[in-house]
Protein backbone atom coordinates (compact mmCIF):
# COMPACT_ATOMS: atom_id res chain seq x y z
CA UNK A 1 0.00 0.00 0.00
CA UNK A 2 1.47 3.34 -0.72
CA UNK A 3 1.20 6.20 1.85
CA UNK A 4 -0.27 9.20 1.66
CA UNK A 5 2.03 10.17 4.52
CA UNK A 6 5.69 10.47 4.09
CA UNK A 7 6.45 10.62 7.35
CA UNK A 8 4.16 7.64 8.65
CA UNK A 9 6.77 4.86 7.77
CA UNK A 10 9.79 6.30 10.14
CA UNK A 11 7.44 7.18 12.99
CA UNK A 12 6.11 3.64 12.93
CA UNK A 13 9.71 2.52 12.96
CA UNK A 14 10.64 4.12 16.16
CA UNK A 15 7.43 2.83 17.59
CA UNK A 16 8.05 -0.16 17.04
CA UNK A 17 11.37 -0.20 18.38
CA UNK A 18 10.16 2.09 21.73
CA UNK A 19 7.52 -0.97 21.37
CA UNK A 20 10.78 -3.72 21.72
CA UNK A 21 12.01 -1.89 24.17
CA UNK A 22 8.89 -1.86 26.15
CA UNK A 23 8.30 -5.17 25.74
CA UNK A 24 12.19 -6.32 27.24
CA UNK A 25 11.05 -4.32 30.19
CA UNK A 26 7.83 -5.97 30.57
CA UNK A 27 8.06 -9.62 29.72
CA UNK A 28 4.54 -10.34 30.49
CA UNK A 29 3.06 -8.77 27.81
CA UNK A 30 -0.86 -9.40 27.80
CA UNK A 31 -2.47 -11.53 24.51
CA UNK A 32 -2.99 -9.46 21.73
CA UNK A 33 -5.78 -10.32 19.80
CA UNK A 34 -6.14 -10.28 16.23
CA UNK A 35 -8.49 -7.71 14.84
CA UNK A 36 -11.97 -7.60 12.77
CA UNK A 37 -12.36 -5.98 9.63
CA UNK A 38 -14.07 -3.20 11.64
CA UNK A 39 -11.05 -3.26 14.64
CA UNK A 40 -12.27 -4.63 16.90
CA UNK A 41 -10.36 -7.13 19.09
CA UNK A 42 -11.33 -10.45 17.35
CA UNK A 43 -12.87 -13.00 19.95
CA UNK A 44 -14.61 -14.68 17.62
CA UNK A 45 -15.34 -18.45 17.97
CA UNK A 46 -17.16 -21.34 19.47
CA UNK A 47 -16.53 -21.29 23.77
CA UNK A 48 -17.73 -23.35 26.55
CA UNK A 49 -17.87 -21.81 29.96
CA UNK A 50 -15.78 -23.62 32.80
CA UNK A 51 -17.62 -24.22 35.77
CA UNK A 52 -20.96 -25.31 36.59
CA UNK A 53 -24.80 -24.19 35.98
CA UNK A 54 -26.33 -25.84 38.72
CA UNK A 55 -25.04 -23.71 42.00
CA UNK A 56 -22.83 -20.99 41.47
CA UNK A 57 -22.00 -20.87 45.43
CA UNK A 58 -20.45 -24.77 45.79
CA UNK A 59 -19.51 -26.18 42.36
CA UNK A 60 -19.73 -29.88 43.88
CA UNK A 61 -22.69 -29.35 45.64
CA UNK A 62 -24.58 -31.25 42.41
CA UNK A 63 -22.50 -34.42 43.71
CA UNK A 64 -24.11 -34.39 47.05
CA UNK A 65 -27.43 -35.64 45.97
CA UNK A 66 -26.50 -37.37 42.68
CA UNK A 67 -24.46 -39.96 42.13
CA UNK A 68 -21.19 -37.82 40.90
CA UNK A 69 -18.46 -38.55 41.92
CA UNK A 70 -17.41 -35.79 43.85
CA UNK A 71 -14.25 -34.04 43.47
CA UNK A 72 -12.72 -32.50 47.16
CA UNK A 73 -11.09 -29.80 45.94
CA UNK A 74 -14.09 -28.31 44.41
CA UNK A 75 -16.61 -28.67 47.40
CA UNK A 76 -17.35 -25.50 48.66
CA UNK A 77 -15.38 -23.76 45.60
CA UNK A 78 -17.58 -20.87 44.29
CA UNK A 79 -17.34 -18.55 40.98
CA UNK A 80 -18.22 -15.91 43.35
CA UNK A 81 -15.01 -14.05 43.56
CA UNK A 82 -16.35 -11.01 45.87
CA UNK A 83 -17.83 -11.05 48.30
CA UNK A 84 -14.64 -13.04 49.94
CA UNK A 85 -16.85 -15.70 51.18
CA UNK A 86 -17.92 -16.73 47.77
CA UNK A 87 -21.91 -16.26 48.66
CA UNK A 88 -24.71 -14.15 47.25
CA UNK A 89 -25.14 -10.95 49.48
CA UNK A 90 -28.52 -11.41 49.57
CA UNK A 91 -30.87 -9.05 52.13
CA UNK A 92 -32.39 -11.54 55.28
CA UNK A 93 -35.66 -11.34 53.58
CA UNK A 94 -34.39 -12.59 50.02
CA UNK A 95 -32.20 -15.29 52.00
CA UNK A 96 -35.22 -16.31 54.30
CA UNK A 97 -37.70 -16.86 50.75
CA UNK A 98 -35.05 -18.92 48.82
CA UNK A 99 -33.89 -21.58 52.07
CA UNK A 100 -36.86 -24.02 51.13
CA UNK A 101 -34.93 -24.62 47.71
CA UNK A 102 -32.20 -26.39 49.48
CA UNK A 103 -35.00 -29.26 50.35
CA UNK A 104 -36.62 -28.87 46.82
CA UNK A 105 -33.85 -28.28 44.14
CA UNK A 106 -33.51 -31.71 42.96
CA UNK A 107 -37.96 -32.32 43.28
CA UNK A 108 -39.35 -29.22 42.91
CA UNK A 109 -42.80 -27.69 43.14
CA UNK A 110 -43.90 -25.24 40.27
CA UNK A 111 -42.37 -22.17 42.02
CA UNK A 112 -39.03 -23.65 42.94
CA UNK A 113 -38.64 -25.27 39.25
CA UNK A 114 -35.40 -23.26 37.42
CA UNK A 115 -36.52 -21.41 35.14
CA UNK A 116 -33.71 -22.07 32.67
CA UNK A 117 -36.00 -26.17 32.48
CA UNK A 118 -38.83 -24.35 31.51
CA UNK A 119 -36.90 -23.16 28.41
CA UNK A 120 -37.38 -19.55 29.66
CA UNK A 121 -34.13 -17.36 28.36
CA UNK A 122 -30.97 -17.34 30.97
CA UNK A 123 -30.83 -13.95 32.13
CA UNK A 124 -27.18 -12.33 32.31
CA UNK A 125 -24.82 -13.87 33.40
CA UNK A 126 -26.13 -17.01 32.89
CA UNK A 127 -26.48 -16.74 29.17
CA UNK A 128 -22.69 -17.14 29.34
CA UNK A 129 -22.83 -19.79 31.61
CA UNK A 130 -25.03 -22.55 30.45
CA UNK A 131 -23.22 -24.64 28.00
CA UNK A 132 -21.99 -23.86 24.10
CA UNK A 133 -22.02 -20.42 22.65
CA UNK A 134 -20.78 -18.84 19.92
CA UNK A 135 -19.06 -14.75 19.57
CA UNK A 136 -19.73 -12.89 16.24
CA UNK A 137 -18.57 -9.62 15.34
CA UNK A 138 -20.41 -8.40 12.29
CA UNK A 139 -19.61 -4.59 12.19
CA UNK A 140 -20.39 -2.63 15.20
CA UNK A 141 -21.73 -5.62 17.01
CA UNK A 142 -20.73 -8.55 19.42
CA UNK A 143 -23.29 -10.99 19.17
CA UNK A 144 -23.90 -14.07 21.75
CA UNK A 145 -25.71 -16.84 19.94
CA UNK A 146 -26.31 -19.85 22.73
CA UNK A 147 -26.59 -23.09 21.95
CA UNK A 148 -29.19 -24.04 24.51
CA UNK A 149 -32.95 -22.27 23.74
CA UNK A 150 -31.53 -20.84 20.71
CA UNK A 151 -30.84 -17.59 22.48
CA UNK A 152 -29.03 -14.98 21.46
CA UNK A 153 -28.26 -11.65 22.75
CA UNK A 154 -27.08 -8.63 20.54
CA UNK A 155 -24.51 -6.47 21.98
CA UNK A 156 -24.07 -3.22 19.82
CA UNK A 157 -20.58 -1.40 20.19
CA UNK A 158 -21.48 1.85 18.24
CA UNK A 159 -22.31 4.01 21.58
CA UNK A 160 -26.02 3.90 21.25
CA UNK A 161 -27.59 4.48 23.89
CA UNK A 162 -29.96 1.71 25.90
CA UNK A 163 -33.37 1.81 25.83
CA UNK A 164 -36.47 3.35 28.20
CA UNK A 165 -35.93 1.73 31.93
CA UNK A 166 -39.37 0.38 31.71
CA UNK A 167 -39.27 -2.00 29.23
CA UNK A 168 -38.08 -4.95 30.71
CA UNK A 169 -36.15 -7.91 28.88
CA UNK A 170 -35.36 -11.69 29.35
CA UNK A 171 -31.32 -10.96 28.54
CA UNK A 172 -31.96 -7.60 29.08
CA UNK A 173 -30.26 -4.46 26.98
CA UNK A 174 -26.67 -4.91 26.41
CA UNK A 175 -24.47 -1.98 25.14
CA UNK A 176 -21.04 -2.54 24.67
CA UNK A 177 -17.68 -0.80 24.34
CA UNK A 178 -13.92 -2.04 24.39
CA UNK A 179 -11.57 -0.88 26.73
CA UNK A 180 -8.10 -1.82 25.49
CA UNK A 181 -8.54 -5.58 24.12
CA UNK A 182 -11.52 -5.93 27.22
CA UNK A 183 -15.07 -5.84 26.11
CA UNK A 184 -17.11 -4.05 28.70
CA UNK A 185 -20.89 -4.39 28.29
CA UNK A 186 -23.64 -2.97 30.50
CA UNK A 187 -26.85 -4.74 30.95
CA UNK A 188 -29.74 -2.92 31.80
CA UNK A 189 -33.74 -3.33 31.23
CA UNK A 190 -33.48 -7.03 33.01
CA UNK A 191 -36.76 -8.81 33.53
CA UNK A 192 -37.32 -10.45 37.42
CA UNK A 193 -38.11 -13.92 36.14
CA UNK A 194 -34.59 -15.34 35.51
CA UNK A 195 -31.66 -17.16 38.22
CA UNK A 196 -28.13 -17.06 38.16
CA UNK A 197 -28.28 -21.20 39.17
CA UNK A 198 -30.96 -23.82 40.29
CA UNK A 199 -30.58 -22.51 43.50
CA UNK A 200 -33.50 -20.09 42.99
CA UNK A 201 -30.49 -17.78 43.30
CA UNK A 202 -32.65 -14.77 42.09
CA UNK A 203 -32.66 -10.95 41.72
CA UNK A 204 -35.26 -8.16 40.93
CA UNK A 205 -36.07 -6.18 37.73
CA UNK A 206 -33.73 -3.46 39.16
CA UNK A 207 -30.93 -5.76 38.62
CA UNK A 208 -27.65 -4.37 36.38
CA UNK A 209 -24.98 -6.88 35.62
CA UNK A 210 -21.66 -4.80 33.96
CA UNK A 211 -19.41 -7.40 32.39
CA UNK A 212 -15.70 -7.65 31.33
CA UNK A 213 -14.61 -10.08 28.70
CA UNK A 214 -11.00 -10.53 28.32
CA UNK A 215 -9.08 -12.69 25.93
CA UNK A 216 -5.98 -13.88 27.68
CA UNK A 217 -5.11 -15.93 24.94
CA UNK A 218 -6.24 -17.31 21.82
CA UNK A 219 -8.24 -19.95 23.34
CA UNK A 220 -9.65 -18.58 26.59
CA UNK A 221 -11.38 -15.36 27.80
CA UNK A 222 -11.57 -14.42 31.50
CA UNK A 223 -15.18 -13.73 32.24
CA UNK A 224 -16.73 -11.17 35.18
CA UNK A 225 -19.38 -9.97 35.95
CA UNK A 226 -20.37 -7.54 39.14
CA UNK A 227 -23.97 -7.73 39.75
CA UNK A 228 -26.16 -4.83 41.05
CA UNK A 229 -29.69 -5.05 42.79
CA UNK A 230 -30.29 -2.82 45.60
CA UNK A 231 -34.02 -4.47 45.93
CA UNK A 232 -32.23 -7.76 46.73
CA UNK A 233 -28.84 -7.72 47.87
CA UNK A 234 -26.81 -6.13 50.43
CA UNK A 235 -23.87 -4.88 48.40
CA UNK A 236 -22.69 -5.53 44.59
CA UNK A 237 -21.16 -9.20 43.60
CA UNK A 238 -19.19 -10.64 41.28
CA UNK A 239 -19.41 -13.68 39.06
CA UNK A 240 -16.01 -14.94 37.44
CA UNK A 241 -15.72 -17.59 34.85
CA UNK A 242 -13.76 -18.72 32.26
CA UNK A 243 -14.69 -19.45 28.36
CA UNK A 244 -12.26 -21.96 26.46
CA UNK A 245 -12.87 -22.05 23.02
CA UNK A 246 -14.44 -25.45 22.20
CA UNK A 247 -13.83 -27.77 19.11
CA UNK A 248 -16.64 -30.23 19.91
CA UNK A 249 -19.29 -28.99 17.14
CA UNK A 250 -16.62 -28.14 14.33
CA UNK A 251 -17.51 -24.68 12.94
CA UNK A 252 -21.22 -24.66 13.49
CA UNK A 253 -23.43 -24.94 16.56
CA UNK A 254 -26.88 -26.10 16.14
CA UNK A 255 -30.22 -25.52 16.66
CA UNK A 256 -31.68 -26.36 19.80
CA UNK A 257 -35.34 -26.76 20.15
CA UNK A 258 -36.30 -26.00 23.74
CA UNK A 259 -40.17 -24.98 24.07
CA UNK A 260 -41.40 -27.38 21.22
CA UNK A 261 -39.79 -30.45 22.95
CA UNK A 262 -40.82 -29.76 26.62
CA UNK A 263 -43.95 -31.03 27.09
CA UNK A 264 -43.00 -34.28 28.52
CA UNK A 265 -40.68 -32.38 31.43
CA UNK A 266 -43.27 -30.32 32.36
CA UNK A 267 -45.61 -33.03 32.83
CA UNK A 268 -43.44 -34.68 34.96
CA UNK A 269 -44.09 -31.72 37.48
CA UNK A 270 -47.42 -32.47 37.52
CA UNK A 271 -47.77 -34.62 40.54
CA UNK A 272 -50.63 -35.15 42.55
CA UNK A 273 -50.71 -33.37 45.08
CA UNK A 274 -49.22 -30.48 43.65
CA UNK A 275 -50.08 -27.44 42.02
CA UNK B 1 -23.41 1.30 13.31
CA UNK B 2 -26.48 3.28 11.05
CA UNK B 3 -25.81 2.72 7.53
CA UNK B 4 -24.86 6.75 7.31
CA UNK B 5 -21.49 5.86 9.84
CA UNK B 6 -20.51 3.41 7.07
CA UNK B 7 -21.04 5.83 3.89
CA UNK B 8 -18.77 8.32 2.75
CA UNK B 9 -19.52 11.83 3.26
CA UNK B 10 -20.79 12.52 -0.41
CA UNK B 11 -23.08 9.58 -0.10
CA UNK B 12 -24.37 10.38 2.83
CA UNK B 13 -25.38 14.01 1.43
CA UNK B 14 -27.25 11.59 -1.48
CA UNK B 15 -28.96 9.88 0.72
CA UNK B 16 -30.39 12.86 2.94
CA UNK B 17 -31.57 14.16 -0.23
CA UNK B 18 -32.76 10.91 -1.06
CA UNK B 19 -35.34 10.97 2.11
CA UNK B 20 -36.74 13.59 1.64
CA UNK B 21 -37.84 12.64 -1.18
CA UNK B 22 -41.61 10.77 -1.75
CA UNK B 23 -41.64 7.34 -1.24
CA UNK B 24 -43.16 6.20 -4.42
CA UNK B 25 -39.91 8.39 -6.60
CA UNK B 26 -37.50 7.06 -3.81
CA UNK B 27 -38.74 3.74 -4.38
CA UNK B 28 -38.14 3.74 -8.70
CA UNK B 29 -34.53 6.13 -8.22
CA UNK B 30 -31.69 4.18 -8.95
CA UNK B 31 -29.91 5.54 -5.63
CA UNK B 32 -26.99 3.26 -4.79
CA UNK B 33 -27.31 0.24 -2.53
CA UNK B 34 -25.34 0.43 0.67
CA UNK B 35 -22.25 -2.15 -0.22
CA UNK B 36 -20.01 -3.87 2.08
CA UNK B 37 -16.51 -4.13 1.66
CA UNK B 38 -16.12 -7.03 -0.45
CA UNK B 39 -18.81 -4.80 -2.83
CA UNK B 40 -21.74 -7.18 -1.97
CA UNK B 41 -24.94 -5.46 -1.07
CA UNK B 42 -24.83 -5.08 3.01
CA UNK B 43 -28.26 -6.00 4.11
CA UNK B 44 -27.50 -5.50 7.68
CA UNK B 45 -30.04 -3.49 9.79
CA UNK B 46 -33.75 -4.56 11.08
CA UNK B 47 -36.53 -5.14 8.64
CA UNK B 48 -40.41 -6.06 9.11
CA UNK B 49 -42.92 -7.35 6.58
CA UNK B 50 -46.04 -5.64 6.24
CA UNK B 51 -48.50 -7.91 5.21
CA UNK B 52 -51.23 -10.34 6.57
CA UNK B 53 -49.98 -13.33 4.94
CA UNK B 54 -49.62 -14.70 8.80
CA UNK B 55 -53.10 -14.79 8.78
CA UNK B 56 -53.49 -16.30 5.16
CA UNK B 57 -50.80 -16.24 2.51
CA UNK B 58 -53.82 -16.63 0.32
CA UNK B 59 -56.34 -14.21 -0.58
CA UNK B 60 -59.16 -13.47 2.30
CA UNK B 61 -61.76 -11.35 3.41
CA UNK B 62 -61.71 -9.93 6.43
CA UNK B 63 -62.49 -11.33 9.30
CA UNK B 64 -62.75 -10.40 13.11
CA UNK B 65 -59.36 -9.17 14.25
CA UNK B 66 -58.24 -10.59 10.57
CA UNK B 67 -57.74 -7.67 8.07
CA UNK B 68 -58.33 -8.31 4.38
CA UNK B 69 -55.42 -9.38 2.08
CA UNK B 70 -54.57 -9.71 -1.52
CA UNK B 71 -52.07 -12.63 -0.30
CA UNK B 72 -48.61 -13.47 -1.29
CA UNK B 73 -48.75 -16.74 -3.20
CA UNK B 74 -47.83 -16.27 -6.98
CA UNK B 75 -51.07 -17.14 -8.84
CA UNK B 76 -52.89 -17.37 -5.20
CA UNK B 77 -52.93 -21.04 -5.97
CA UNK B 78 -50.94 -23.99 -4.09
CA UNK B 79 -50.76 -27.01 -5.69
CA UNK B 80 -51.84 -29.61 -2.78
CA UNK B 81 -51.86 -33.09 -3.40
CA UNK B 82 -55.55 -34.38 -3.15
CA UNK B 83 -54.54 -35.99 0.40
CA UNK B 84 -53.22 -32.38 1.13
CA UNK B 85 -55.68 -30.12 0.23
CA UNK B 86 -58.14 -32.29 2.53
CA UNK B 87 -55.66 -32.16 5.38
CA UNK B 88 -55.13 -28.25 4.99
CA UNK B 89 -59.10 -28.02 5.22
CA UNK B 90 -58.86 -30.00 8.90
CA UNK B 91 -56.09 -27.83 9.64
CA UNK B 92 -58.33 -24.59 8.71
CA UNK B 93 -61.36 -26.06 10.59
CA UNK B 94 -58.57 -26.80 13.95
CA UNK B 95 -56.38 -23.49 13.60
CA UNK B 96 -57.10 -21.90 16.64
CA UNK B 97 -55.42 -24.58 18.65
CA UNK B 98 -53.60 -26.83 16.15
CA UNK B 99 -51.68 -23.92 14.69
CA UNK B 100 -48.00 -23.90 15.95
CA UNK B 101 -47.70 -20.76 16.75
CA UNK B 102 -51.00 -20.99 19.23
CA UNK B 103 -48.41 -22.78 20.79
CA UNK B 104 -45.35 -20.05 20.71
CA UNK B 105 -43.25 -23.14 18.59
CA UNK B 106 -40.87 -21.27 16.37
CA UNK B 107 -42.20 -20.77 13.26
CA UNK B 108 -40.52 -21.95 10.71
CA UNK B 109 -39.30 -20.64 7.31
CA UNK B 110 -40.68 -18.45 5.54
CA UNK B 111 -42.93 -17.93 7.95
CA UNK B 112 -40.38 -16.54 10.02
CA UNK B 113 -39.93 -13.30 7.51
CA UNK B 114 -43.81 -12.40 7.63
CA UNK B 115 -44.86 -12.99 11.03
CA UNK B 116 -45.64 -9.09 12.45
CA UNK B 117 -42.62 -8.94 13.98
CA UNK B 118 -38.87 -7.21 12.95
CA UNK B 119 -36.11 -8.87 12.56
CA UNK B 120 -32.08 -8.10 12.04
CA UNK B 121 -29.41 -8.79 10.07
CA UNK B 122 -25.85 -9.26 10.32
CA UNK B 123 -23.68 -9.41 7.81
CA UNK B 124 -20.17 -10.49 6.96
CA UNK B 125 -18.68 -12.28 3.96
CA UNK B 126 -18.87 -16.06 5.16
CA UNK B 127 -21.60 -15.64 7.20
CA UNK B 128 -24.90 -13.98 7.74
CA UNK B 129 -27.40 -14.39 10.95
CA UNK B 130 -30.77 -13.17 11.55
CA UNK B 131 -32.38 -12.67 14.92
CA UNK B 132 -35.98 -12.56 14.76
CA UNK B 133 -38.21 -10.76 17.99
CA UNK B 134 -41.00 -13.36 17.64
CA UNK B 135 -39.77 -16.48 20.28
CA UNK B 136 -36.08 -15.49 20.06
CA UNK B 137 -36.01 -17.81 16.39
CA UNK B 138 -32.22 -17.14 15.24
CA UNK B 139 -31.14 -18.39 11.62
CA UNK B 140 -27.28 -18.98 10.82
CA UNK B 141 -26.47 -18.89 7.24
CA UNK B 142 -22.93 -19.95 6.24
CA UNK B 143 -21.93 -18.50 2.80
CA UNK B 144 -20.87 -20.81 0.17
CA UNK B 145 -20.94 -24.33 1.79
CA UNK B 146 -22.92 -27.57 1.61
CA UNK B 147 -25.80 -29.19 4.02
CA UNK B 148 -24.18 -31.50 6.40
CA UNK B 149 -25.05 -34.98 5.67
CA UNK B 150 -28.76 -35.80 6.41
CA UNK B 151 -31.53 -36.90 8.01
CA UNK B 152 -31.71 -34.09 10.31
CA UNK B 153 -34.29 -32.11 11.85
CA UNK B 154 -34.63 -28.03 12.57
CA UNK B 155 -37.35 -25.88 13.25
CA UNK B 156 -35.84 -23.11 11.38
CA UNK B 157 -34.19 -25.45 8.86
CA UNK B 158 -30.63 -25.51 7.81
CA UNK B 159 -29.49 -22.48 5.72
CA UNK B 160 -26.48 -21.95 2.89
CA UNK B 161 -26.42 -19.08 0.97
CA UNK B 162 -25.01 -17.34 -2.31
CA UNK B 163 -24.49 -14.27 -4.16
CA UNK B 164 -26.49 -14.18 -7.49
CA UNK B 165 -25.51 -10.75 -8.73
CA UNK B 166 -27.26 -8.06 -6.02
CA UNK B 167 -29.52 -11.15 -4.85
CA UNK B 168 -29.21 -13.59 -1.51
CA UNK B 169 -29.78 -16.56 -2.36
CA UNK B 170 -30.48 -18.94 1.03
CA UNK B 171 -31.52 -22.66 -0.08
CA UNK B 172 -33.10 -23.98 3.34
CA UNK B 173 -33.95 -28.06 4.21
CA UNK B 174 -33.94 -30.35 6.79
CA UNK B 175 -37.26 -29.25 8.16
CA UNK B 176 -39.57 -30.36 10.65
CA UNK B 177 -43.39 -31.54 9.57
CA UNK B 178 -44.70 -29.31 12.56
CA UNK B 179 -44.51 -25.58 11.50
CA UNK B 180 -47.50 -24.32 9.07
CA UNK B 181 -47.19 -20.96 6.57
CA UNK B 182 -49.83 -19.37 8.07
CA UNK B 183 -52.68 -19.29 11.01
CA UNK B 184 -55.15 -20.58 7.87
CA UNK B 185 -53.48 -23.90 8.42
CA UNK B 186 -51.03 -23.92 5.32
CA UNK B 187 -48.36 -27.18 5.97
CA UNK B 188 -45.71 -28.93 4.83
CA UNK B 189 -43.88 -31.90 5.59
CA UNK B 190 -40.11 -32.66 6.70
CA UNK B 191 -39.30 -32.73 2.77
CA UNK B 192 -39.76 -29.17 2.47
CA UNK B 193 -36.95 -27.28 0.40
CA UNK B 194 -36.97 -23.65 0.82
CA UNK B 195 -35.13 -21.24 -1.50
CA UNK B 196 -35.40 -17.71 -0.61
CA UNK B 197 -34.23 -14.53 -2.59
CA UNK B 198 -33.13 -11.02 -0.98
CA UNK B 199 -33.21 -9.09 -3.37
CA UNK B 200 -32.43 -5.20 -2.20
CA UNK B 201 -34.14 -2.47 -4.49
CA UNK B 202 -33.33 0.28 -2.23
CA UNK B 203 -31.49 1.43 0.30
CA UNK B 204 -34.99 1.14 2.51
CA UNK B 205 -36.33 -2.25 0.39
CA UNK B 206 -36.03 -5.74 0.14
CA UNK B 207 -37.96 -8.40 -2.25
CA UNK B 208 -37.96 -10.89 -0.65
CA UNK B 209 -39.18 -14.20 -2.51
CA UNK B 210 -39.26 -17.91 -1.48
CA UNK B 211 -39.77 -20.79 -3.86
CA UNK B 212 -41.44 -24.38 -1.75
CA UNK B 213 -41.06 -27.35 -2.84
CA UNK B 214 -42.23 -30.23 -0.64
CA UNK B 215 -42.99 -33.17 -3.26
CA UNK B 216 -44.50 -34.97 0.15
CA UNK B 217 -47.43 -32.44 -0.48
CA UNK B 218 -47.57 -30.42 -3.41
CA UNK B 219 -47.75 -31.50 -7.28
CA UNK B 220 -45.23 -28.17 -8.37
CA UNK B 221 -43.02 -26.02 -6.57
CA UNK B 222 -44.57 -22.28 -6.05
CA UNK B 223 -43.78 -19.27 -4.99
CA UNK B 224 -44.00 -16.43 -2.57
CA UNK B 225 -42.92 -13.06 -2.82
CA UNK B 226 -43.14 -9.49 -0.47
CA UNK B 227 -41.45 -6.60 0.03
CA UNK B 228 -39.26 -6.25 3.32
CA UNK B 229 -39.24 -2.99 4.51
CA UNK B 230 -36.38 -1.39 6.70
CA UNK B 231 -37.05 -0.47 10.23
CA UNK B 232 -35.39 3.67 10.01
CA UNK B 233 -37.05 4.51 13.46
CA UNK B 234 -34.38 6.59 15.50
CA UNK B 235 -33.10 3.66 18.06
CA UNK B 236 -35.41 1.15 16.54
CA UNK B 237 -34.14 -2.30 18.19
CA UNK B 238 -35.69 -5.69 18.17
CA UNK B 239 -37.08 -6.86 21.23
CA UNK B 240 -38.18 -9.65 22.66
CA UNK B 241 -41.34 -11.98 22.61
CA UNK B 242 -41.30 -14.86 24.69
CA UNK B 243 -45.14 -15.95 24.17
CA UNK B 244 -44.58 -19.45 26.05
CA UNK B 245 -43.96 -17.57 29.00
CA UNK B 246 -46.56 -15.19 29.15
CA UNK B 247 -49.11 -16.14 32.43
CA UNK B 248 -46.29 -18.29 33.92
CA UNK B 249 -44.39 -15.54 35.43
CA UNK B 250 -42.72 -15.59 38.94
CA UNK B 251 -42.64 -12.57 40.63
CA UNK B 252 -39.76 -13.29 43.41
CA UNK B 253 -38.29 -10.26 44.36
CA UNK B 254 -41.02 -8.41 46.46
CA UNK B 255 -40.40 -8.45 50.06
CA UNK B 256 -42.71 -9.27 53.00
CA UNK B 257 -45.10 -6.93 53.32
Amino acid sequence: MRSRCPMLLPVLVLASLIAVVDARQEPAKPYAPPRTADGQPDIQGIYNPVGTFYNIEDLEYQSLYQNFKPNPSLSGKSLIIDPPDGKIPYQAWAAEKRKPIYQLHGDPTPEYVDPNAQCWPQGVPRHMNNREFEIFQPPGHVVIFNMAHHSYRVIPVDGSPHIPENVKLWLGDSRGRWEGNTLVVDVTNNNDQTWFDVMASFHSDAMRVTERMTPVGPDRIEYRAVITDPKVYTRPWTFAIYFNRSKDYGSELYEEACVEVNDRNMELLKRPGRN
Amino acid sequence: MSIMARLPGCMIATLALASLLPAPAAAQGSGPLPRTADGKPDLSGIWQAVTTANWNIQAHSAEKDVPAGLGVVEGDEIPYQPWAAAKKGENFANRATADPEAKCFLPGVPRATYLPFPFQIFQTPNHIAITYEYVHAVRRIFMNSSHPRGPLEFWMGDSRGRWEGDTLVVDVVYFTNQTWFDRAGNFHSDALHVVERYTPITPYHINYEATIEDPKVFTRPWKISLPLYRRIEKNIRVLDYECYAFGLERTWYRPPE
